[in-house]
C-alpha cells in the first residue's frame, strides 16, 4: 500500500504538525457528525475541542482514536497515516467523561493493563506502574478497587492508566465534566502541570469555554460538525472569526445595524464596517462596555449609547446591569473595586466602548 | 379511652428494619406455603412404609432411606444427573453467550424483534418443543436425511438417547440462560471495551480480560439457573431419552406414577433437594470470588 | 353478633341451594383413564345407564392413569369426591390394601356371580371389568404377513424400527414373562433370567423404550415396523387409521392386563354407585363396551357378535398365560434392575 501510493504518502509527510487532521470527515446516513476538518497540532501542544454537544468534537477525537471509522479524510501522526489503524495499535492514550476504569481490577492492574498489553517486562511494568500512580497522587491505593475512590481519584487513576503506555497522543474526552466545580479547577491545572512536565501532544475536549481558554495552548471551535476558528485563546476570545465564535466563547451583546461603504449604522452610532454590506450585527462583550451616570468626552474616541437601567444585580465582585439602549436590551457590569452602589433601575446611563472592542458580522 | 386516644394520634412507627421485615412478610408466607410446607410433607412421605404393592403403609422406618443410600443405583442417578446437568449448561451456556451479547449491544426495535425471538419459545411448553426436537432429530428427519444427502450411510442415533436429551434441553435452556446473562451484563460498559482497545489490547484480548471477567457474574447466574432446570426436568429426557437415559427427575416420575413408591420417590427428591442447596452454596461462593 | 348471624343466613342458602337439584338426582362420579376409554365407555356403559336411571347423574373424572387415580384417591380419602374407580388390578391392590376401596362380592353386586373366575382377584377389593391382552403390533405396509412369533422384533431387517415400552411399564414386563415361559423358564416369581435374555437379543433393534404419547402411533406413521401394545388400544388405533397398525397373538402366547372396578370407601353416593357397578357388570353392558372397545368381556355370559369377538382375545384363551399380578408387584424392583443391567446394555 505505502508503495503503491508514494504521491500521497508524500503530500501526508508534508503536513506541519505532529498530528495532522486532513479533511476529516464522518458521515451518517442523515447527518454529516465531521465535516471536511483539517488541522495541524504541534509536538507537546494541548490543544482543545470545543463546542456545543452535538458539534462532532467528540466524534472527532473518537477517529483519531480509532474508535470511529473515518468516511474521508486522513489522521497523520508523525508522519505516519493512521486513518485505517485498528484502534489497539494507534498508540494513543484515551481518557473518558466517565473514567471507564475497569472494576474487575485494582488501581494498579488498571494502571499496568497497557503495559501488559505491550509485553513491557514485569519489573519494568512494575517500577512504571508505581511512578505513575505517584504522578497523581495515589500511592497506597494500589490496592484499592475504582469504586472505593472518589470521582476525581478515578479520572486520576484514568490518567495515570492513559499516561503510563507513554502514548504518542494523549486524548481527554470531556474528563473534567463529572466532577464538581472545586474538583474540577484542581484536576484541570493537574491535568495541565502533568501533561507540560511530559511535553505530550493531548487533544482536550470539552463544551467549557472557560476550561478551553485557561489550560490549552490552542482552541478548536466546532459548529455543526465544522470548524469556526482555530487559534490561541487570546485569538479566540479577542478576535472572534464568526458570531458563533463571539457567542459561544464569552458573552457578548448583539445589536441589529446595517452596513454600505465600509461603515455600519447602529443604534443611532456609526462604527467602521469594511467589506460588509447590508443588515449586520454588531457585537460588544459585557464587561468591555463602561457605564457611566454622567456625560462622557467626546473627544475619548469611544463608541457611546445613551439608555436606562432596567435590572440591576449585586453579585460581589461585580454589579450586574441589564440596559435599554436604542430598543435593545445590553447586558454590562461594573467593578466594585472602590466600593461602588448599585445603581436604581430607571437611572440614566451612558454605555461606551472603544472601536477596537467592537465585532461586525453579517445578520444572522 | 385515654390509651385508647393516644394510639390514634401517634401511630405505631416502624423502624427501617421493621418496614423491610413488613413488606417481605407477603413473600415469607407465599413462600412457607408454597414451598415449606410441600418440603416437610415430602420429607415426611420419604419415611412413609412402603409396601411392595405399591400401598402406603401407615407406619414409617428408615428403609427407604436405607435402601436408597446404599443402592449403588441411586449414586448412579446422581453421577448421571449432575454429569448431564453440567453438559447441557456448559453448553447452553456457549451456545447463548454470542446471542445474549449481540442482544445486549443491539439497539432500537432490532433489539425489540431479537427480544421476542428469544423470549417466545418460552411461550410454548417443553413438551411441543420436544416433539420438534423428535421431528428433527428422528431416523428420517431433518438432520439424518441432510446427512445422509452429504452421503453418510447410517447416521448416528441423535434420539431416543443421551445425545437426544442434551440437544432438547440445551435448546430448551437457551431463552433462560440468555435472560440470565443479560440481567448480569450490566456492567458491561461499551467505554470498557474501548478503553481497552486504546490501551493496546486486540479485540479478542479485551474480550478475555474485560468483557469476560464483568460477565462472568450473569454467567454463574445463567449456569445456576440452567443446572437446576436440567436436573429438575424430566419431559424432555422421558421423550428424547428413550428409555435409555437414567436421571432423578426420569426416576422420580417413574417411582411415583409407574412402580407408585412414592416414599422413594420423595426421598429422591429431598436428593435433588440437597444437590440445588450444594449448587446454591457453590453459586454463593462463586459470586464472592467475582465480586 | 350482627356479622355472625349475617354469615349463618348465607350457609343456610348456600346449604339449600346446593340441596335442591340433590334431591331430584343422585350425582354418581366415575373416575377412569382419559382419552379413547372415556369417549368410549361413555358412549357403550354410562350414556345407557343415565338412560335406564334417570334419576343418577353421572360424571366421568377422567385421568390420564391409575397411578393418578391413586393419587386423587389417597388425597381425598377424608373425604372422597369419587365413588367408582375403574383402574388396573396391581393399582387397585394397593389401594385395597390402604383402605381406599369397599370389597364387592355378590352380596352387594348381584351380578359378580357371572364373572369369570379369574376377573374375581380374593386380595382385592374390585373385580375384573375388562380383560385386555399384550399383542405384537404391527405396520402393515413394512410387514405384510403377521408375524409369528415376538421373536420377529430380533430380525435384523428391523433394526431401529422397533418400540417397546420398557420396565416398569407393565407391556415391557409382561413381554418378558411370554419370552420366559417360551424359553423354558417356569416359576417367573424366582427368576425371568431365560425371558431377560430373549428381551436382550431384541434389544438392539429398539429404537425407543419410552413411546410417547403412546406406542401406537410411531407404528401408523411408520416410523417404527413392530411393537407391543394393548389388544383393545391397537383395535381401536387400528380402525381409525384405516388398518395402518395391526395387531395379532404370536405363537407364544400373550397375558391378559385387568382393569377393575371398584367401590371408593366413604363414596358419597355409595348406593348409586352399587347400582351402577352391578350394570356394568352386566351381560349388557359388557357387550356393549367390548364391541365398542374390543376389550374381552369379564362376565360371562355377554354374548359378543362374531366379528367384535374376532378382535378379543376371547378365541384364544389358551394362548393367554396366567399372572398373579399381586406376587408380581413383590419382585418387581428385582425385575426393574436386572431390565437395566442385562437388557438396556444391548440397545445402546
Amino acid at each position: 500500500m505505502i508503495h503503491a501510493e508514494p504521491t500521497e504518502m508524500t503530500r501526508l509527510a508534508q503536513g506541519q504538525g505532529f498530528l495532522s487532521l486532513r479533511g476529516l470527515t464522518r458521515r451518517y446516513d442523515h447527518f454529516t457528525a465531521v465535516d471536511d476538518l483539517n488541522l495541524d497540532v504541534a509536538k507537546g501542544e494541548l490543544v482543545a475541542f470545543l463546542g456545543p454537544s452535538g458539534c462532532g468534537k467528540t466524534t472527532s477525537l473518537r477517529m483519531i482514536a480509532g474508535l470511529v471509522p473515518a468516511s474521508s479524510g486522513h489522521i497523520v501522526v508523525d508522519g505516519r497515516d493512521l486513518t485505517g489503524v485498528a484502534p489497539y495499535k494507534r498508540d494513543m492514550g484515551l481518557v473518558f467523561q466517565s473514567y471507564a476504569l475497569f472494576p474487575h481490577m485494582d488501581i494498579a492492574r488498571n494502571v499496568a493493563f497497557g503495559l501488559e498489553m505491550r509485553k513491557v517486562p514485569k519489573a519494568e511494568a512494575a517500577q512504571r506502574v508505581k511512578e505513575a500512580i505517584a504522578m497523581v497522587r495515589l500511592t497506597g491505593r494500589e490496592h484499592h478497587r475504582p469504586a472505593q475512590l472518589s470521582g476525581g481519584q478515578q479520572q486520576r487513576v484514568a490518567l495515570a492508566r492513559a499516561l503510563v503506555v507513554r502514548p504518542s497522543i494523549l486524548l481527554l474526552d470531556e474528563p473534567l465534566s463529572n466532577l464538581d466545580a472545586k474538583l474540577r479547577d484542581e484536576m484541570r491545572t493537574e491535568i495541565r502541570d502533568i501533561q507540560k512536565r511530559l511535553g505530550i501532544t493531548a487533544i482536550f475536549v470539552t463544551h467549557d469555554q472557560m476550561e478551553a481558554l485557561t489550560i490549552c495552548d490552542k482552541v478548536v471551535v466546532m459548529n455543526h460538525g465544522r470548524l469556526e476558528q482555530v487559534g490561541t485563546p487570546h485569538e479566540i476570545y479577542e478576535h472572534p472569526k464568526t458570531a458563533f465564535v463571539a457567542g459561544f466563547v464569552g458573552r457578548i451583546n448583539r445589536l441589529p445595524g446595517r452596513a454600505s461603504g465600509g461603515v455600519a449604522q447602529v443604534a443611532g452610532i456609526t462604527v467602521s464596517a469594511p467589506g460588509f454590506d447590508g443588515p449586520v450585527d454588531v457585537m460588544v462583550r459585557p464587561h468591555r462596555m463602561i457605564l457611566s451616570t454622567g456625560p462622557v468626552p467626546a473627544d475619548a474616541g469611544l463608541h457611546q449609547l445613551s439608555g436606562t437601567v432596567t435590572r440591576a444585580t449585586f453579585a460581589g465582585d461585580i454589579l450586574e446591569y441589564e440596559v435599554e439602549a436604542a430598543g435593545t436590551l445590553l447586558k454590562t457590569e461594573a467593578s466594585t473595586r472602590g466600593g461602588e452602589a448599585l445603581l436604581a433601575p430607571g437611572t440614566p446611563v451612558t454605555l461606551s466602548w472603544r472601536p477596537q472592542d467592537t465585532f461586525v458580522y453579517p445578520a444572522s | 379511652m385515654t390509651s385508647l386516644a393516644l394510639s390514634h394520634t401517634e401511630p405505631r412507627r416502624l423502624g427501617p428494619l421493621g418496614t423491610a421485615s413488613a413488606l417481605l412478610l407477603p413473600i415469607a408466607v407465599v413462600n412457607a406455603i408454597g414451598f415449606l410446607w410441600p418440603v416437610v410433607n415430602l420429607l415426611k412421605m420419604s419415611f412413609r412404609e412402603a409396601q411392595a404393592s405399591g400401598a402406603l403403609g401407615a407406619g414409617y422406618n428408615l428403609d427407604t432411606w436405607t435402601n436408597a443410600l446404599t443402592d449403588s443405583f441411586t449414586l448412579e442417578l446422581i453421577t448421571n444427573s449432575v454429569g448431564v446437568s453440567l453438559l447441557i449448561t456448559v453448553l447452553t451456556l456457549i451456545a447463548s453467550y454470542p446471542i445474549a451479547l449481540y442482544l445486549h449491544r443491539s439497539t432500537g426495535t432490532w433489539r425489540t424483534v431479537l427480544m421476542v425471538l428469544v423470549v417466545a419459545p418460552l411461550l410454548t411448553s417443553a413438551v411441543v418443543r420436544t416433539y420438534g426436537w423428535i421431528a428433527i432429530l428422528s431416523d428420517r428427519g431433518l438432520v439424518a436425511n441432510a446427512l445422509m444427502a452429504l452421503g453418510m450411510a447410517e447416521p448416528p442415533r441423535l434420539m431416543f438417547n443421551l445425545t437426544g436429551v442434551v440437544i432438547g434441553l440445551t435448546e430448551i435452556l437457551m431463552p433462560y440462560m440468555i435472560l440470565a446473562l443479560l440481567s448480569g451484563f450490566g456492567r458491561l460498559d461499551p467505554r470498557l471495551e474501548e478503553a481497552a482497545l486504546t490501551l493496546g489490547a486486540s479485540p479478542l484480548k479485551t474480550f478475555w480480560r474485560v468483557v469476560l471477567p464483568l460477565t462472568a457474574p450473569g454467567m454463574a447466574l445463567g449456569g445456576l439457573l440452567c443446572f437446576v432446570l436440567a436436573i429438575s426436568s424430566f419431559v424432555t429426557p422421558k421423550l428424547l431419552g428413550g428409555g435409555r437415559v437414567f436421571l432423578l427427575a426420569t426416576e422420580i416420575y417413574d417411582q411415583a406414577i409407574v412402580t407408585l413408591n412414592w416414599p422413594l420417590a420423595a426421598a429422591l427428591s429431598m436428593i435433588v433437594l440437597v444437590v440445588f442447596g450444594i449448587s446454591l452454596t457453590l453459586y454463593a461462593r462463586a459470586l464472592r470470588r467475582i465480586a | 353478633m350482627n356479622a355472625a348471624y349475617k354469615f349463618g343466613t348465607l350457609c343456610l342458602l348456600a346449604a339449600g341451594l346446593m340441596a335442591g337439584p340433590a334431591a331430584a338426582e343422585t350425582n354418581l362420579t366415575v373416575m377412569a383413564y382419559s382419552g379413547l376409554f372415556q369417549e368410549r365407555y361413555t358412549k357403550a356403559v354410562i350414556e345407557p345407564f343415565m338412560k335406564a336411571h334417570p334419576d343418577i347423574k353421572v360424571t366421568f373424572f377422567p385421568l390420564p392413569s391409575s397411578a393418578a387415580m391413586l393419587g386423587n384417591l389417597r388425597a381425598q380419602k377424608a373425604a372422597p369426591q369419587a365413588d367408582v374407580v375403574i383402574m388396573d388390578v396391581s393399582v387397585s391392590k394397593a389401594g385395597t390394601d390402604e383402605g381406599l376401596f369397599t370389597k364387592i362380592d355378590e352380596t352387594n353386586i348381584p351380578n359378580v356371580k357371572d364373572l369369570y373366575p379369574n376377573a374375581r382377584i380374593p386380595s382385592v377389593a374390585g373385580v375384573g371389568v375388562t380383560f385386555d391382552n399384550l399383542v405384537l403390533l404391527y405396520n402393515a405396509e413394512q410387514v405384510k404377513e403377521a408375524p409369528k412369533s415376538w421373536m420377529e422384533m430380533a430380525k435384523a431387517p428391523y433394526k431401529g424400527k422397533v418400540v417397546i415400552p420398557g420396565v416398569p411399564d407393565i407391556q415391557g414386563l409382561g413381554l418378558v414373562l411370554i419370552l420366559n415361559k417360551a424359553n423354558g423358564g417356569t416359576d417367573y416369581l424366582a427368576n425371568v433370567d431365560k425371558g431377560l435374555a430373549a428381551v436382550a437379543e431384541i434389544a438392539p433393534n429398539v429404537q425407543t423404550w419410552e413411546p410417547k404419547p403412546e406406542v401406537y402411533a410411531p407404528i401408523i406413521t411408520g416410523q417404527a415396523a413392530l411393537g407391543v401394545g394393548y389388544n383393545a388400544r391397537a383395535q381401536v388405533n387400528s380402525e381409525q387409521s384405516g388398518g395402518k397398525i395391526k395387531a395379532t397373538i404370536p405363537q407364544e402366547g400373550t397375558i391378559f392386563q385387568i382393569n377393575t372396578i371398584n367401590l371408593v370407601a366413604g363414596a358419597p353416593a355409595a348406593d348409586a354407585a352399587k347400582t351402577f357397578v352391578n350394570y356394568a357388570l352386566s351381560p349388557e353392558a359388557q357387550k356393549s363396551f367390548t364391541e365398542t372397545m374390543f376389550y374381552a368381556p369379564t362376565n360371562s355370559k355377554a354374548e359378543i357378535t362374531g366379528a367384535a369377538l374376532d378382535r378379543t382375545a376371547v378365541k384364544n384363551l389358551d394362548k393367554v398365560m396366567s399372572v398373579d399380578w399381586i406376587a408380581l408387584a413383590q419382585v418387581r424392583d428385582k425385575i426393574a434392575e436386572q431390565w437395566r443391567r442385562r437388557v438396556l446394555p444391548a440397545s445402546r
